[in-house]
């Protein structure tokens, strides 16, 4: 049991999410997740915490602000992240055909309640 | 980023690795501190100190991990602020390497530690079967080798 443990199990409870992961978006490592299986945590976290580091750096360089909610759609599967003010981001993976608004919804209020 | 090996083998993957993994700079050598490969290093005296520091860090954390743990550490991650290095040992046919990866804020350990896995599995795939006579390391080959290689890394004449 960790203080991510409610989040993650909230997320992973939505249809057609795969995983769900809080990751360090510096060093790209686990912090906590939930996996389905056969999905690689390890792998998962180390390229959603770099794409979402290069996300919110491309925005601040643009001068857009902050990173609000980050999608990659795959042919496979989709990505999606949030980041607050820590170093922490929470990331899902999901199937195509999830819906990614829930999806969101549910990634803000896990947001909310890590900060 | 320039890299030199004086094994062949090891070029394509290691090349694959430090582009990945966005790495500052990477080192392949033995765990006796003979270097195999390098990568973004520019002077002959880089390669040399690293080398020697790379597997007397290996060593130490090896024999530390033996006392507090019953096993040896196999890997080592140090943080500094502006750069990180990540030391972990490579199994290949050829015996065990020691692989020393300096990289900064455009990586992360995770994805260093990611494309390390990748790098271990395509340099066991590549690496040839060791020679069935083998000659015993004694200090006058270690310092011989040692030259020759350096000297093939940074493409200067070997002199004995």
């Amino acid at each position: 049991m960790t203080p991510f443990t409610s989040i993650l199990e909230s997320l992973s409870r939505q249809r057609g999410v795969r995983a769900s992961l809080v990751v360090s978006e510096n060093d790209g490592l686990v912090v906590d997740s939930r996996l389905r299986f056969g999905q690689d945590g390890d792998r998962v976290a180390a390229l959603a915490a770099s794409m979402y580091r290069k996300a919110r750096l491309s925005a601040r360089a643009a001068r857009l602000g902050a990173v609000a909610f980050l999608q990659l759609d795959a042919e496979r599967g989709r990505v999606c992240a949030v980041g607050g003010r820590s170093d922490l981001v929470i990331v899902v993976v999901a199937d195509p055909a999830a819906n990614v608004g829930l999806i969101r919804v549910e990634l803000f209020k896990a947001l909310e309640s890590l900060e | 980023m320039n890299i030199a090996t004086v094994e062949p083998w090891v070029e394509a993957p290691l090349r694959r690795f430090v582009d990945d993994a966005r790495a500052r700079l990477a080192l392949l050598l033995h765990p006796s501190g003979q270097v195999i490969a390098q990568a973004g290093f520019t002077r002959e005296v880089d390669v040399m100190s690293a080398c020697a520091l790379a597997a007397a860090s290996h060593a130490t954390a090896g024999e530390l991990g033996r006392r507090v743990d019953g096993h040896a550490f196999r890997s080592l991650h140090y943080a500094g602020p502006e750069r990180q290095l990540f030391l972990s040992p490579v199994e290949t046919a050829r015996g065990a390497y020691i692989c020393l990866t300096v990289f900064n804020a455009e990586s992360s350990l995770g994805l260093v530690r990611m494309y390390f896995e990748e790098l271990c599995t395509e340099l066991a795939a590549a690496a040839p079967p060791l020679p069935s006579i083998r000659q015993p390391t004694i200090a006058a080959d270690f310092e011989l080798d040692l030259n020759r290689n350096l000297a093939a890394l940074f493409g200067r004449p070997v002199t004995s």
